[in-house]
């Protein structure tokens, strides 16, 4: 198992224009949207500036961009193919093919969220608190690309050939702006709020938002978090073994 | 036409339990009955051929076999266990057409993958010799000809000790050389007492290689024998023979058993049912055949011959 995901992990390494959109996308998105923010400026009902929220979120949904379309659209493509058929025939258990396809995720999420904090130190001069606000930021938001990982993994799984990347645009859209990533929460209906906050985005943003705010992530954003992760890659898993359309 | 031939007299090498067995296995997709109350056993030490005409449920007889289908009705083993156990214990190699290869990846990493998850792995350089790979071991997968893309997928159903080797259309794409070093390795799988299992299009290689031929129809079992047996089944052989002086047209044609007569210059050619019989008959009728030659069909006209006589009875009845 360990081979396969050191394959994952290495094709994915390979494919250049994938790791290059991936990765400078959310930087460059961040860029757009906070560049012309003023740089001292709290926002509304934090003691946080805009270039420091966006920070995380654009790191957040990096991340996230990351795993979710990579997953989904090349694992659509190897059953297209036929590859997955193939596997089957291997001694390989249904968890390894889902776990390979996570950590590979994994490897392109990291330097995603890096990009996004050495250009909003840089450019904007983002500045925390304290030194271990920065660690624990990026291992949460990558830790949290895990869950996006395995929903990326089941959707390849559910859908096939041209069905793939609109299913995905959706999922990846309406989460990325009900779970607050793109605007506040807050400015949200109630009724829509009371939705969002069961919607793993919106629990992976707040676990960025307590460190930011210099507090521990909340137990709930985290449960809710692991909950999906189960949810998503116990789906995956499934679908992998259950498959058997040629297609 | 509908009985089967229950005994195989191939290489008697019908030993220990059997490595694949399906009882009364059905399988039908929407109204198209791919394979229909199927019973079939394969013995370790086999090489078996699985003949049929396209959409007689070969590829569909195999995906139950591998379990990468679940039958509608009956039960398919594979060692005494579900196939996915069988596999899940490296005991099945399987080498399909629509099995797909992993892209981005250089061949000998690919092979490396399959050697690794394999719990009886042979080492890498011998799996890549063997497939005929180790010169093209650092190309990528993706930038390989039909021919090469075949040669890699026999290296991942050959990376370990399997005890059972499936194969489905295996050497298409291959060339003459290919083909033979092939099955060349493929003799030594199954002399080492492997059940070999494969699928094909050329009837010349079943006739070659295998000791036992499974002709499929309608997702039925229409003949099960030795590549003789299945020639005999279908009846007829060849009679050839050079005659001088006059010849009786209308006197050979009381031959018995026979069914086709055809004449050209002095040499007549007979297709009979009963040849002994008609040779018999030929020099009761004071004859005397020259050049006298008595041959089987070859596999493919046995082939058509069965396959074609099922059909003809399906559409009587």
């Amino acid at each position: 198992m360990n081979t396969l995901i050191k394959l994952e992990i290495v094709r994915t390494l390979r494919n250049k224009k994938f790791m290059f959109f991936s990765v400078l996308y959310p930087a460059a998105l961040y860029l757009l949207i906070a560049g012309g923010a003023s740089t001292t400026e709290v926002v509304k009902g934090t003691h946080l500036t805009l270039p420091l929220l966006m920070m995380v979120s654009m790191a957040s949904f990096g991340a996230i961009t990351a795993v979710l379309m990579g997953n989904s659209e090349r694992i659509a493509k190897e059953r297209e193919k036929g590859w997955v058929r193939q596997l089957r025939l291997t001694a390989l258990p249904g968890r390894g093919y889902v776990t390979a396809k996570v950590a590979s995720a994994a490897v392109v999420s990291l330097p995603s969220i890096l990009v996004v904090f050495a250009v909003a130190a840089a450019v904007k001069n983002v500045r925390m608190d304290a030194a271990w606000q920065w660690f624990a930021l990026t291992g949460a938001i990558w830790a949290g690309s895990i869950v996006f990982a395995a929903l990326g993994v089941a959707v390849g799984y559910l859908a096939t050939g041209d069905a793939v990347r609109p299913i995905t645009m959706i999922i990846y859209f309406g989460l990325s702006i009900l779970g607050g990533l793109w605007m506040p929460t807050s400015t949200f209906p109630k009724w829509l709020q009371d939705i969002a906050e069961w919607v793993p985005t919106h629990a992976y943003a707040a676990l960025g938002q307590a460190i930011e705010q210099g507090n521990a992530p909340h137990m709930k954003d985290v449960s809710i978090l692991v909950a999906y992760l189960v949810l998503f890659a116990g789906a995956a898993a499934w679908l992998y073994r259950k498959d058997t359309r040629k297609a | 036409m509908t009985t089967t031939m229950s005994t195989f007299t191939g290489e008697g090498r019908r030993t220990g339990a059997p490595v694949v067995s399906f009882e009364h296995v059905s399988k039908s997709f929407g109204e198209v009955r791919a394979v229909a109350d199927l019973d079939l056993e394969l013995y370790p030490g086999e090489t078996v051929a699985l003949l049929g005409p396209n959409g007689a449920g070969k590829s569909s007889t195999l995906d139950l076999l591998l379990g990468l289908r679940t039958p509608d009705a009956g039960r398919v083993e594979l060692f005494g266990t579900t196939p996915q156990q069988a596999i899940a214990r490296g005991k099945v190699g399987a080498m399909l057409q629509s099995g797909g290869l992993m892209e981005d990846v250089k061949v000998r990493e690919l092979v490396k993958l399959a050697c690794d998850l394999h719990p009886r792995a042979y080492p890498l350089e011998q799996v890549l010799e063997q497939a005929d790979l180790t010169e093209i071991a650092d190309r990528m997968v993706n930038k390989l000809s039909g021919g090469q893309e075949q040669r890699v997928r026999f290296a991942l159903a050959t990376a370990g000790a399997n005890e059972l080797v499936v194969l489905d259309e295996p050497t298409t794409g291959m060339d003459v050389t290919a083909r033979q070093a092939f099955w060349s390795v493929m003799r030594q799988q199954a002399r080492e007492g492997r059940a070999i299992l494969f699928a094909t299009h050329y009837l010349e290689e079943a006739d070659a290689i295998a000791d036992r031929v499974i002709v499929l129809h309608r997702g039925r079992v229409l003949a099960d024998g030795s590549a003789a047996e299945i020639k005999a089944k279908a009846g007829a052989r060849r009679i050839v023979f050079d005659l001088d002086g006059h010849i009786g047209e209308a006197a050979l044609r009381e031959l018995p058993f026979l069914s086709s007569l055809e004449i050209s210059g002095r040499t007549v050619r007979i297709q009979s049912h009963d040849a002994d019989a008609t040779v018999h008959a030929l020099y009761g009728l004071g004859l005397y055949p020259r050049n006298l030659e008595v041959a089987g069909l070859g596999l493919e006209q046995a082939f058509i011959a069965i396959t074609d006589a099922a059909t003809a009875e399906e559409a009587a009845r």
